[in-house]
């Protein structure tokens, strides 16, 4: 089984994981496996501090589609401008939409709604997968925020499914929920340093969602590993940081090993800046690991 | 030790927040900083965030810390205690501690908002560490408080939570749902109020349901008791992070990737009228003096290291050249292995706080 089997009939992958641990460079190196593949690919961002578009080498998408290959496309995508569109969508007077996005009744909601904006962002990850607004394309990858905000993400919708229970906003949360769920159409990546506090946090966030029944996880990427350096040139280097840092990392292996037998994939530490080259060596990697 | 242990004078501040992006080490270094100030004499309280088990063991502090300070065992003149943050349970004791009657305490615990919700709610984290962090300087039992901060998407929230909180009060929203339309006796409204409410009601109810609008207002509602308190303390807390003895110090990542990000928390810090202390940049990989580092045939593994280490001193040089002038940029060397005891807490404070004093 490869990457690409897995993901072969998905329609939308979400990424997360610790902070730092490489999501955004995952995100960009499994949009560019899918469109190398023949699939129609959106990557979309959630961080206001855009740097998508540095891993794919375009220029900053600043809430607009911006192409960055043959059948990919990226999208930088704040819930505030999600939900403004939505009002839009169903006020078409322009001044009126106005007033209401700009009232400050409107704007606590939106801020203090439990789960209102993740809802939105999924949201419209889920439309984009229907073409909506959005080029035509067959899979979303979503790059997700990191793993505590990433967990109330993909709880959101069923958590609003039951506030807004009666409600359209409620029937819509529902729906989107029922997709999340479905291990035919999404696909939840985990991604992880061999490091201590990522996989603890790794290990915590299966917990979670294996508790939640809701979205399980597909797939779990080790990322950024060390590799190995033949005890001579350990000598020559004096530095014992190298060895170290191979025990800690085959530790945390061992351990991330232990609680998950499912899907994994292994990716080294580049001598690479972010960037499309190093993008494009992790997309052939990915593709390349096999379980 | 030989020297005695001591705090330059540009960190011997009463409270250090500690603010950086996720997985850049700040945790570890406000541990640090603790064990140094209680070193040099100071009864220190050091507040942090989901600490790994490893630093947990090497301050002793197991679940017992949760929510309330745990002495350090430590052999010095100062004391050092540590306090892991709880969000939840900051809540809950708020609750009970600032609501009316146990009734009232007990209809809160009870709201659908409050029970499924609480924890994931935006910014409550954030706005829990201001309040555990009032309570430990209302108490006074402390010369130095080390603040750790959760790690945030966008790491300002945190800051901005009582700002936050305190317009939340203020607004509209709250007073709306504190009297709600449909409590409201038509009698007492003009009639285009009335259609107006009506037409938003029916709006509302449509995209949101009835029961959504009536478990928020009962929310507000069961807290509003709360909301007085709340607005003082959190104005209290934003002049605390701005007093003279409140300094900022931002803890970033090697690697001119990295730059960018740092300067603009800087930048925000500066503009939000915070104190800012040296940026300490984190886990640095030392230069490789390889002959032939540039070469194809060289081991992948020599590669890598002769890559990690010159980015990151190019990052160095870069931050340096942002930052000039002593003292505004400390380097720490990437560590073969986390610190895992108090001792090697105390050298990493140490190899810190040793660039102060030339
Ligand atoms: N396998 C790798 N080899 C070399 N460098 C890598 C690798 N994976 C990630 N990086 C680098 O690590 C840094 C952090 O990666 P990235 O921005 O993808 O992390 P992130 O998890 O998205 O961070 P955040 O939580 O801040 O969004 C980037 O500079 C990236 O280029
Ligand atoms: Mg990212």
């Amino acid at each position: 089984m490869s990457v690409l089997d897995l993901l072969a009939r998905r329609r939308l992958v979400v990424v997360t994981g610790k902070g730092g641990t490489g999501k955004s460079t995952l995100a960009a190196a499994l949009g560019r496996l899918l469109a190398g593949a023949g699939r129609k690919t959106l990557v979309v961002e959630v961080d206001p501090r855009e740097s998508l578009h540095q891993a794919l080498g375009v220029e900053p998408s600043g809430g607009e589609v911006v192409q960055a290959g043959e059948g990919l496309w990226i999208q930088n995508v704040q819930a505030q401008a999600v939900i403004e569109g939505l009002v839009r969508e169903k006020v078409p007077v322009p001044f009126f939409a106005r007033k209401i996005t700009e009232s400050p009744a409107f704007r606590h909601f939106v801020a203090g709604a439990p789960g209102f904006k993740e809802t939105a962002v999924l949201g419209h990850a889920y439309r984009a997968t229907r073409g909506h607004r959005t080029p035509r394309v067959e899979v979303v990858v979503l790059d997700a925020p990191a793993s505590g905000h990433g967990a109330s993400l993909l709880a959101a919708p069923a958590l609003l499914a039951l506030a807004a229970e009666g409600g359209q906003l409620g029937e819509v949360a529902a729906e989107l929920a029922a997709f999340l769920a479905d291990p035919a159409q999404c696909a939840i990546f985990l991604g992880t340093l061999a490091e201590e506090m990522p996989v603890q946090e790794t290990l915590e966030l299966l917990e979670t969602l294996d508790s939640a029944g809701g979205p399980r996880v597909a797939m779990v990427c080790v990322n950024a590993l060390f590799p190995p350096l033949p005890a001579d040139l350990l000598e020559a280097v004096r530095q014992d940081l190298w060895g170290e840092r191979r025990r800690l990392q085959e530790r945390e292996r061992a351990r991330l090993r232990d609680r998950w037998e499912g899907p994994l994939a292994e990716l080294p530490l580049l001598p690479l800046d972010r960037g499309p080259a190093l993008t494009r060596d992790l997309a052939t990697r990915l593709g390349e690991a096999r379980w | 030790m030989v020297t005695p242990a001591r705090v330059p004078a540009a960190l011997d501040r009463p409270l250090l927040v500690v603010v950086g992006g996720g997985g850049v080490g700040k945790t570890t270094l406000a541990a640090a900083l603790g064990v140094q100030s209680a070193l040099a004499g100071k009864r220190t309280l050091v507040m942090t965030f989901d600490p790994s088990l490893r630093l947990k063991d090497a301050l002793g502090v197991g679940e017992a810390a949760r929510d309330r300070g745990v002495r350090v065992p430590l052999d010095a003149p100062g004391t050092l205690d540590a306090s892991l943050l709880d969000a939840k349970a900051t809540f809950d004791r708020l609750v009970s501690k600032y609501a009316p009657d146990p009734a009232a305490a007990d209809r809160i615990f009870r709201n659908r908002f409050y029970r499924d919700l609480a924890g994931t709610l935006a910014g409550i984290l954030e706005y829990m560490a201001m309040e555990r962090l009032f309570e430990a300087r209302a108490e006074g039992a402390h010369d130095r408080i080390i603040l750790d901060t959760p790690p945030t998407r966008q790491a300002l929230d945190f800051l901005q939570a009582p700002d936050r909180i305190v317009d939340f009060l203020d607004s509209r929203a709250v007073k709306m749902a504190l009297d709600p339309i449909w409590e409201r006796d038509p009698r007492s409204m003009s009639l285009p109020a009335r259609l107006a409410a009506r037409a938003g009601m029916e709006m509302a109810d449509r995209t949101l349901g009835r029961r959504f609008l009536e478990d928020l207002v009962e929310f507000v509602r069961a807290f509003n008791p709360l909301f007085d308190g709340f607005r003082d303390r959190a104005e209290e807390v934003r002049r605390l992070l701005r007093d003279e003895g409140t300094l900022f110090l931002l803890v970033a990542g090697p690697g001119p990737d990295r730059i960018p990000d740092a300067m603009f928390f800087l930048r925000k810090l500066k503009e939000a009228g915070h104190r800012l202390g040296p940026l300490v940049v984190n886990q640095v990989h030392p230069p490789v003096e390889n002959p032939r580092a540039g070469s194809p045939d060289l081991h992948p593994g020599l590669r890598l290291l002769a890559h990690l280490g010159s980015r990151d001193q190019e990052g160095l040089r870069q931050i340096r050249d942002l930052l000039p002038g002593p003292g505004s940029v400390l380097e720490l060397p990437a560590q073969p292995r986390p610190p895992s005891d108090l001792p090697s807490l105390a050298a990493l404070a140490r190899a810190m706080l040793i660039q102060l004093d030339n």
